[in-house]
């Protein structure tokens, strides 16, 4: 009899397709931590980059500590020059921690004269007593900077220093002596005016006469108008205006009937006028004199100018 | 892959909202080099008082229209009117409030709420006595 294949068995036991702990046997989670970490991380550096690059905060509560040089050099100059009236040591101390936090104050006071000193700040009268100020302050705290040596302790004059020779001398003939001498005529040094000119300041503004015109009612008027680039008026603009023994000096947009750029003065018949805006013009090259004119009617008035200063470059 | 791209989709937007809060809560931009015109409202009104007071020390209206021009303000004269006018609608300090008064005043802008508090004579001007008159 030959021997039967063992009978098949009704129903084969299951077997695995994987090891039971198997991942792939796991339930699948719906986050994947990876691809979590990557996007967090991805997310957290690109909202970085757009708050403090691309949208920073908008800056308008700046502390006084937050400024730059040059306006920390402002806010100390306003500092000592409100001392220089009220004699509020604390409160000027104050101001000045406030603005140099991690520094001596005064010290710091003393670097920023000495740092006017040695530019163009002091070129004007306006600069250098606003040093003079700030080294007088130092000075009362037992400090000592640059401008010390730089700046003299007198008041210093506007931007022209003047020396008049008052009166003409007279030298007498020598006196007598034994042995005759030739007659040696008395002489006369003659009076005058010796101009020192200091540093030329900056130039921001050339002015030009651009008309003139001659009106009963608007008799010996200089009017001024100071204009940006576009024509457009600027107000507080400072304007001088300089004749022989005198100066004035006065600022524009005051009448805002006539606009931002105007300002006016009035002139003295027969008196030349020279008008610059300090520190920002060299003067006109041509002196504005108040001659006697003749209107279209024949009256008399006095000729008046309309000056106007633009930016340079 | 569609669950690493949700998930890291999901990541970048919550990255995104914490990087923002960070940036401009946390620790947001600090300047060091600002223009002095960025002050707070509370350091201009400081800053323009010192100047009021500075004129009243030295008479010098073109030094302090100078000094207050670094605020790039349109018109200065306007500026300091507003602000004494301002002053005195707050009640602020009376002292500060005669300072700006003077100056405002020195820049031609004396108005009739201003009148009451005018302390300050005008300082004398440090340039000589005119034979011309400005008109301004």
């Amino acid at each position: 009899m030959r021997d039967l294949p063992p009978p098949r068995p009704t129903s084969m036991p299951e077997a695995p397709a994987f090891p039971r702990d198997s991942r792939y046997r796991q339930p699948r989670r719906w986050v994947s931590w990876w691809g979590l970490l990557l996007g967090l991380v991805i997310g957290v550096g690109g909202g970085l980059f757009y708050a403090w690059n691309l949208a920073p905060v908008v800056e308008t509560d700046t502390l006084p500590r937050q400024l730059n040089d040059d306006s920390k050099r402002s806010y100390t100059v306003a500092i000592a020059l409100d001392y220089r009236f009220t004699s509020d040591l604390n409160m000027a101390i104050q101001r000045l921690s406030e603005l140099y936090p991690d520094r001596d104050p005064i010290q710091e006071m003393a670097v920023v004269a000495c740092d006017l000193a040695r530019s163009g700040y002091i070129d004007n009268s306006s600069g250098l007593r606003a040093v003079q100020t700030l080294k007088t302050f130092y000075q009362l705290q037992g400090r000592t900077g640059c401008a010390d040596t730089l700046i003299p302790d007198a008041q210093v004059g506007p931007l022209e220093v003047t020396v008049v020779v008052p009166t003409a001398t007279h030298t007498p003939p020598p006196p007598p002596s034994k042995t005759p001498t030739p007659f040696v005529q008395p002489s006369d040094t003659p009076a005058g005016v010796v101009i020192v000119p200091t540093t030329r300041p900056r130039r921001a503004y050339e002015g030009r006469i651009v008309d003139t015109y001659c009106d009963t009612e608007l008799t010996g008027m200089i009017e001024v108008f100071v204009q940006d680039y576009n024509g457009q008026g600027i107000a507080g603009e400072p304007i001088r205006v300089r004749w022989e023994g005198g100066q004035s000096d006065f600022i524009s947009g005051l009448k805002t009937e006539r606009g931002a750029a105007y300002a006016d003065f009035q002139m003295t018949a027969g008196i030349g006028y020279v008008v610059e805006m300090p520190g920002f013009s060299d003067p006109l090259p041509n002196s504005l004199v108040a001659d006697s004119c003749f209107t279209e009617s024949g009256a008399q008035a006095i000729k008046s100018f309309r000056v106007v200063f633009t930016p340079t470059g | 892959m569609t669950r690493f791209f949700l998930s890291a989709v999901v990541g970048v937007a919550v990255g995104l909202l914490i990087g923002l809060f960070l940036g401009w809560q946390i620790s947001p931009v600090e300047y060091r080099n600002s223009p002095i015109k960025a002050l707070s409202e509370a350091y201009k009104d400081e800053y323009t008082r010192l100047v009021a007071g500075g004129y009243l020390a030295d008479g010098d209206l073109s030094g302090a229209v100078e000094r207050l021009r670094v605020l790039g303000v349109p018109n200065i004269p306007q500026y300091v009117q507003d602000m004494a006018e301002r002053y005195i609608s707050n009640s602020r300090d009376l002292k500060d409030i005669r300072y700006l008064v003077a100056l405002s005043e020195g820049l031609g802008r004396l108005t009739p709420l201003m009148e009451n508090f005018r302390q300050y004579s005008r300082p004398p001007q440090t340039t000589p006595t005119p034979q011309g008159t400005p008109n301004a």
